[in-house]
């Protein structure tokens, strides 16, 4: 199987290896095309967003305004902080060039002349690996005023490194650019989306570095090429990350739709001891879970998943055995996105918190079947009222794990236990509809 | 103009109105805690989702922006699913603490949680803890725990003040408001803050727990701490002022008002240094009178000076119904033109924002109604360079202390055969005036003040004195006024014997042969109306709460006259 990202070339971080194996011959190519003939060849090539939604990336440059008098810019997504997921820091370490060649193809189309690449600070190291690949194709001509006279052409753009200060909200696009800003780290209301309203008010696209590592070889095999890899409205390989309970954890690169067992057995090697699967998240910690008696068939694709309840996210493979206590699973999920809501919303800032006391109750023991039923309602409450989507990151682990493992979850808080009296905010007022009758 | 529906009805709306704002317009109130419309939107509260036909999810009405033929449901089962859901969420970590917070009572979160709340908290877990009383500068103070995080205070200090000093810090539930480092909230307007929080988070290190809300009246007025005159609510507890909160009005100082006038434009009203009763010099000393025998004291002696001897000083902090009958009395009972009032300029005052040079609330009224020298008549000046020389021995001054404004006029006055002096309260020019007449402030009477733009705005009683009865005036009643006995110590309170200075002009007039008919202020603005340009055809109705403004072209043609 042919590998778009992270092909097995010794060396290839390396600028000399890079460019010995056809390395920013893409962009030459591109130079010689409009802007608009590059992204009608992204659109066409089906390429979907590496960074959680699968948003088609053609469609999403094209909503740059082709005529304003105000600079655009390029946002290149390497937070990676959602849990299980650790795929963007191989292309880093390991391929950085082609993400860097991405980007002045990328720059190029939507008519960008500065690209940030905004890492989480806790990636040291990879952001050394990536500033030096970004200064030896400075020194080599390939980015920045000496682009001019190696492509021929009179377009050049500069790459910046922005390092996160540890947040994970500031992958979420929004907040994102609020950071590179130099502001809190606060998602803003959309409408305006970036491409109107980006940063510092100008015309903006954010792609995840995945996303744009793929568009070189979009540019040089061509768009047709590429749709025929993996599932037809999701074509690609993706990096898979694996971890948990599977012997061989790692990074796989694989065409989509691949089978998620083929993933968890044929890849990485099986779970430890021959145990059965109780559950896997196919995405990182914000996707739906699955059951582990339902992992036959399931495809890794958005499509597939989504027929199957969940979605492909990052492609964060979460493996968890038949031992696994799914109940500190899933308090230590809540936990997460508790700690990491920005705050700024009310559902999520209010709703994060009691989901894990909620959680936290039932592990000590003093949690009632009722309280399986008021996690729910408290997921579906904070689930499409809020700024962000790290609301619905928050909901959908909580709401959906109790959903699909309520025998298990219901074993846990078996005894029905006496709770303080809950708090009568007030009397019961009248209202257009009875408050009794509206549901979720 | 084009239309949207919110639940059924349709209603027009402005291109580029969101959908809270064209609501409004037409009078109907979406919930909101973050939206304030005059700050930018934030978003962040959620309280105004509101489905909206074709759309995927519920959208916020503060920030989406109305367009033709959009279909909203304010009270269908999804918004008030949301809704209930946003007010849930906002209590379970609320301390709750209404019956110790001076917000109860005009607490949008009180309030919300009576309209839009389930009524049962399903919260049994320990609620997050936070600071309390921190104060943000020296007149604000903050609780962490009441706080909704709505970003209000922030923005004002951004957007308003124009001076960033608030900042979140922390994420998620740990959320709250702070300084920034090195940073006080000492901004000239950072009380407003208090106003627009919705909740008891902030509060006036001035007021805070005084009172209840409920147990006071609110009454309308405007700020006289400069000549912007801020509308202003004036709250009286037990015929006492216990605070001053801004009033909207767009056209003069939209939902704001400075610190200063917050806190320094008031506190004279219920002082101990107050005039009680009509005071006459006897031996050196001042000496409580009735008021019968002040007018004839006062009359008798000003009798004695021949017109030319006389000088009359209105005043830029009484009304325009005061003015007036201070001009008329100087030129028709006294005959003098010798007359004018005091400019209190302070340019240090002045800003970009609200506040202005002029440091009186009326000084264009004053003007107007005619209290300016006649034509061979001596400005303020002139007259005081007339008494050092002593062509003028006798004056009549209005509500102004002229000595503690320059002291070295003392010595001037003190050549005077006569000075007789309206006042509000004791000060250095009741120090050595020889009649002195109680007046009423600017809270105890009814009458009209001129803002530096000719807006003509209206004061309205909110403290009684001894000749007005809360309920005989029509004045504003707390549920205390109007129920409590006179058991109740709020029911009760000092009222002054003070007259509003038009009254007490009318009465020495009387005194002095000449009859003024005038029984309530209303009816000296009549004549002010029928007699100046400037005023013609208007009332107070016309006036009404939100003031009148004169044409820039008769306003220029009446200073310039
Ligand atoms: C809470 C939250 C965290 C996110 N974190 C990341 C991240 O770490 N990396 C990333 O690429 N996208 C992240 N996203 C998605 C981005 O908002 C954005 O959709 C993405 O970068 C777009 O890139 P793509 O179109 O190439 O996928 C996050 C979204 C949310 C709501
Ligand atoms: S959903 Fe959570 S993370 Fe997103 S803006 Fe709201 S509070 Fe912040
Ligand atoms: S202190 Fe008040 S105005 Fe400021 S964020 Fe909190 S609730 Fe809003
Ligand atoms: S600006 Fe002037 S009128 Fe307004 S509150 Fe301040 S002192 Fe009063």
């Amino acid at each position: 199987m042919e590998k778009i990202l992270l092909p097995d070339i010794k060396n290839l971080h390396l600028i000399d290896v890079y460019v010995s194996n056809g390395g920013y011959n893409a962009a030459k190519k591109a130079f010689t095309q409009t802007p608009d003939d590059i992204i009608d060849q992204v659109k066409k090539s089906g390429l979907r967003g590496r960074g959680g939604a699968a948003f088609l990336c053609g469609l999403k440059w094209s909503f740059m305004p082709k005529t304003t008098d105000k600079p655009k810019y390029l946002c290149i997504n390497g937070d990676e902080s959602e849990p299980g997921s650790f795929k963007d820091r191989q292309i880093f370490e390991f391929n950085p060039h082609q993400m860097i060649e991405g980007a002045i193809i990328t720059c190029y189309a939507i008519g960008a002349k500065t690209a940030y690449v905004y890492i989480r600070g806790e990636y040291h190291k990879w952001i050394k690996l990536l500033q030096k690949a970004i200064d030896d194709a400075y020194a080599n001509g390939f980015v920045g005023e000496k682009m001019k006279e190696t492509f021929g052409t009179n377009f050049f753009c500069d790459i910046f490194i922005h390092k996160g200060a540890g947040a994970y909200i500031c992958g979420e696009e929004s907040s994102l650019m609020n950071s590179l800003e130099g502001k809190r780290g606060y998602p803003r209301v959309k409408p305006p989306f970036p491409a109107q309203n980006g940063l510092w008010g100008c015309p903006t696209t954010i792609n995840n570095v995945e996303t744009i590592a793929n568009v070189p070889k979009i540019i040089e095999k061509g768009w047709e090429w590429f749709s025929n890899i993996g599932h037809p409205k999701h074509p690609g390989t993706l990096l898979f990350g694996v971890s948990g309970h599977v012997n061989k954890p790692g990074v796989y690169e694989l065409p989509t739709g691949t089978l998620l067992t083929d993933i968890i057995y044929k890849y990485a090697g099986g779970v430890p001891n021959n145990k059965k699967v109780l559950c896997v998240i196919p995405g990182g910690t914000s996707m739906p879970p699955i059951r582990g008696d339902k992992l036959e068939g399931v495809r890794m694709d958005a499509e597939s998943l989504k027929e199957v309840g969940s979605a492909i996210g990052t492609g964060g493979v979460i493996v968890m055995d038949e031992d696994t206590d799914l109940v500190k699973v899933l308090a230590r999920i809540a936990h997460f996105y508790h700690h990491e809501s920005c705050g700024q919303c009310t559902p999520c800032r209010e709703g994060t918190g009691w989901l894990e006391k909620i959680l936290k109750r039932i592990i000590a023991g003093k949690g009632s079947v009722s309280d399986l039923d008021l996690l729910i309602t408290v997921a579906n409450q904070i689930e499409g009222n809020t700024i962000c989507a790290l609301g619905e990151a928050a909901a959908w682990p909580v709401k959906f794990m109790v959903e699909r493992f309520r025998d298990y979850f219901e074993q846990r808080v078996s005894k029905e236990i006496s709770l303080p009296v809950a708090n009568k905010v007030h009397s019961m007022r009248q209202t257009a509809v009875p408050l009794a009758d509206v549901k979720n | 103009m084009p239309k949207i529906f919110i639940d059924g009805k349709e209603i027009e709306f402005k291109q580029g109105q969101t959908i809270i704002e064209a609501a409004k317009d037409a009078g109907i109130d979406i919930p909101h805690f973050c939206w304030h419309p005059s700050l930018s939107v934030s978003g962040n509260c959620r309280i105004c989702l509101v489905e909206v036909e074709k759309m995927p999810k519920l959208v916020i009405a503060c920030s989406t922006i109305a367009a033709e033929g959009m279909v909203v449901y304010t009270q269908s089962q999804k918004t008030l699913a949301a809704r209930n859901a946003v007010m849930e969420f906002l209590l379970i970590n609320h301390p709750l603490d209404c019956p110790i917070c001076d917000e109860a009572g005009e607490c949008k979160l009180q309030d919300y949680a009576y309209e839009h709340s389930i009524g049962e908290s399903r919260f049994v877990e320990e609620k997050v803890k936070k600071e309390k009383r921190v104060p943000l500068g020296p007149r604000v103070m903050f609780d962490g725990e009441r706080c909704i995080s709505c970003s209000r205070c922030i923005r004002f200090c951004d957007e308003i003040a124009k001076d960033p000093e608030l900042t979140f810090v922390q994420r998620g539930d740990r959320v709250t408001i702070t300084t920034y480092p090195g940073e006080v909230m000492d901004n000239p307007y950072s009380m407003n803050v208090v106003d627009i929080c919705p909740v008891g988070a902030l509060t006036n290190t001035d007021f805070r727990f005084k009172a209840r809300v409920w147990e006071m009246s609110a009454t309308k007025s405007i700020c006289n701490g400069c000549a912007r005159g801020c509308n202003i609510d004036i709250w009286v507890r037990n015929n006492e002022i216990l605070r001053l909160t801004p009033r909207h009005n767009e056209s003069v100082n939209s939902y704001w008002m400075c610190d200063h006038g917050r806190l320094n434009t008031f506190k004279f009203v219920n002082d101990s240094s107050r005039i009680d009763s009509p005071h006459i010099r006897k031996e050196g000393q001042l000496v409580k009178v009735g008021w019968d025998e002040a007018f004839a004291e006062a009359s008798s002696r000003l009798k004695s000076f021949s017109k030319d001897e006389i000088a009359v000083i209105g005043s830029a902090f009484a009304t325009c119904e005061d003015n007036y009958l201070v001009a008329r009395f100087a030129k028709s009972v006294l005959g003098t033109g010798h007359l004018d009032f005091i400019h209190h300029n302070d340019p240090s005052f002045e800003d970009d924002i609200l506040r202005r040079s002029d440091r009186t609330p009326n000084s264009l009224g004053a003007k107007l109604v005619g209290v300016r020298p006649s034509k061979n008549g001596l400005d303020f000046n002139s007259i005081i360079k007339a008494i050092s020389e002593r062509r003028i021995k006798a004056l009549y001054l209005v509500e102004d202390d002229t000595i503690q404004n320059d002291p070295e006029i003392e010595n001037i006055l003190a050549k005077l055969d006569l000075l007789v002096v309206h006042s509000t309260n004791y000060n250095k020019t009741t120090d050595i005036a020889d009649i002195v007449f109680p007046a009423s402030t600017y809270a105890e009477k009814n009458g009209t003040f001129v803002n530096f733009d000719g807006m003509i705005q209206r004061i309205k009683p909110a403290v009684s004195t001894l000749e007005a009865d809360r309920a005989l005036e029509g004045m504003a009643m707390s549920r205390l006024d109007k129920f409590g006995t006179r058991w109740d110590r709020w029911a009760q309170g000092v009222k002054f014997d003070a007259r509003p200075t038009w009254r007490i002009i009318s009465g020495l007039s009387s005194v002095m042969g000449y009859k003024f008919k005038y029984n309530m202020a209303e009816e000296v603005f009549k004549d002010i109306a029928s007699g100046i340009t400037s005023f013609n055809h208007l009332d107070y109705d016309i006036i009404g709460e939100q003031g009148f403004k004169i044409k820039a072209s008769v306003l220029e043609k009446e200073i310039l006259e």
